[in-house]
């Protein structure tokens, strides 16, 4: 079976996209041996995130196993998670002004 | 594995042989860079930038990089007005045993003696240092930098991680790593904490990345770039986490000042860097890394970058989507790792979490060496003029 996204860590909330992904395909994901399926709402660039199992208004979106951000507003499985509906601790309001639409 | 080095006076143990032209004020610069052009092979030049005021940091560092152990000797080029006195410079330098000399261009009267007595103290140095004697070295000599630049996704997932498990490798070995870049290690204060070798060494990188923090804040300076978030990084705790990947799991022996040298083999992380890739850009961490003694560089670049640095740099590229990158700039392509994931042939976590790549490394596609790359000046927001 070929990985088209790969999971980082069992606990992680996003999946990182192994090559471009399109709106409407399902996406089968490796979660420690057991087959994780989400259906894509949005196109999934090379490298780019999408939502596992939805993710509610100011929770933690976790890659790596480690937050990496909060979520801006609900976002639902198979979303595209991107500096659009996600938003660093730190330095958010960086990328409130600068973040680039992908 | 065993390379022949060039010892030095000081015990350093260098892996290439060359002479340094240091001038001490742009406005020397041009003179230093036409010495250079008659032996452009076994020479580098770099210097202070700026004008007449003396300026401590910069002396400091090309005092530092003179000292580099792939110098066999060094020529100092000073206009002679300026604040950074030749002469003195040079002493400092000296203090290395390596022979080292100064000129100035106002005592002998212009650009053409200059560059006649620059071209003949050349000779005696270049002939000196070919007889450096050749001793061998093993990985427990080596001091092997990092640094990235122009990260994406594929920087954290793949080329960042086999940096650090060279690391690990290298440390094994009993040799030295080190990397900085601390505005990207941001959210990783408690994870290199957790691998200090003791308390004190937890409480610096801790108070280290918060002083970062609260700089970056202060100054509006972010480790940021929108090519970041067009490769898929959505934040700086994800790019700083991607970052982290390349320090590899040994335990971390200490925090190095600017232009200190590790006291002993292990991991550093060095520190006092301002903001590189936010003030100065990569070519400069790379110059980093050397004046604490790098004998080279390892850069992973995702989005793409051509720089270069004093020392040797050794590029890896994992986006497999870049692949004129990788074949005009990348000396390791390491987009296989990719690959495999696709393949699902590796169950990632990385380095700091668990051990990973179990499966060896040649996958790694190593390369014919890249084409050269000393492109860098100190000061390198300053253009080079015409000459």
């Amino acid at each position: 079976m070929r990985h088209r996204a790969i999971l980082l860590h069992g606990c992680d909330n996003v999946a990182t996209a192994l090559t471009d992904l399109k709106a409407g395909e399902g996406v089968v994901v490796d979660r420690e041996g057991r087959a994780l399926a989400v259906t894509l709402h949005d196109d999934i660039p090379f490298g780019h995130k999408f939502a596992l199992s939805d993710i509610a208004a100011g929770e933690e979106v976790r890659k790596f196993g480690l937050p990496i951000g909060r979520a801006l507003a609900v976002i639902r499985a198979g979303e595209w998670v991107h500096v659009h509906n996600c938003r660093s601790e730190r330095w958010g309001y960086y990328n409130d002004r600068f973040g680039t639409r992908a | 594995m065993e390379i022949l080095g060039y010892l030095r006076p000081d015990g350093q143990i260098g892996i290439r042989n060359k002479v340094a032209i240091i001038y001490t004020t742009h406005c020397a610069l041009v003179v230093a860079e036409k010495i250079h052009r008659l032996f452009p092979e076994h020479t580098q030049v770099y210097g202070v930038p700026g004008g007449c005021a003396y300026r401590e940091g910069p002396a400091n560092k090309v005092v530092a990089l003179g000292k580099h152990s792939q110098y066999g000797g060094v020529l100092v080029v000073g206009l002679g007005c300026e604040g950074t006195e030749a002469h003195a410079l040079a002493g400092r330098i000296a203090e290395s045993g390596k022979p080292v000399e100064a000129i100035v261009v106002n005592q002998l009267g212009g650009d053409l003696k200059t560059i006649e007595a620059g071209a003949r103290i050349m000779l005696r140095l270049l002939q000196h240092t070919s007889q450096a004697k050749r001793v061998a070295m093993t990985p427990a000599d080596l001091i092997v930098g990092a640094e990235c630049g122009g990260s994406d996704a594929t920087s954290g997932l793949a080329s960042n991680p086999a940096v650090g498990y060279a690391a690990d490798l290298l440390i094994d070995a009993g040799g030295t790593y080190m990397h900085s870049e601390v505005s990207e290690l941001m959210g990783c204060a408690e994870i290199l904490a957790a691998r200090a070798v003791d308390e004190q060494v937890a409480r610096e990188i801790r108070e280290a990345i918060h002083e970062e923090e609260r700089a970056c804040f202060a100054e509006g300076r972010f480790s940021w770039g929108h090519g970041n978030a067009l490769g898929g990084l959505t934040t700086i705790e994800e790019k700083s986490y991607g970052a982290l990947a390349k320090s590899g799991s040994k335990p971390l022996q200490g925090l190095l000042r600017t232009f200190e040298r590790p006291p002993r083999p292990g991991y550093w992380i060095q520190i006092g860097e301002p903001g590189s890739g936010t003030f100065h850009g990569d070519p400069e961490g790379v110059n980093q890394r050397a004046a604490c003694g790098a004998h080279l560089a390892l850069f992973t670049t995702g989005c793409g970058s051509t720089t270069g640095g004093l020392v040797p740099v050794i590029k890896i590229v994992a986006n497999p989507k870049r692949r004129q990158l990788i074949l005009d700039n990348a000396d390791i392509d390491a987009s296989p790792i990719i690959l495999r994931f696709q393949d699902g042939g590796w169950r990632i976590a990385l380095p700091f979490i668990d051990n990973y790549m179990e499966d060896d490394i040649n996958a790694l596609q190593q390369r014919t060496p890249s084409r050269a790359r000393s492109d860098f000046r100190l000061g390198a927001s300053a253009p080079m003029p015409p000459i």
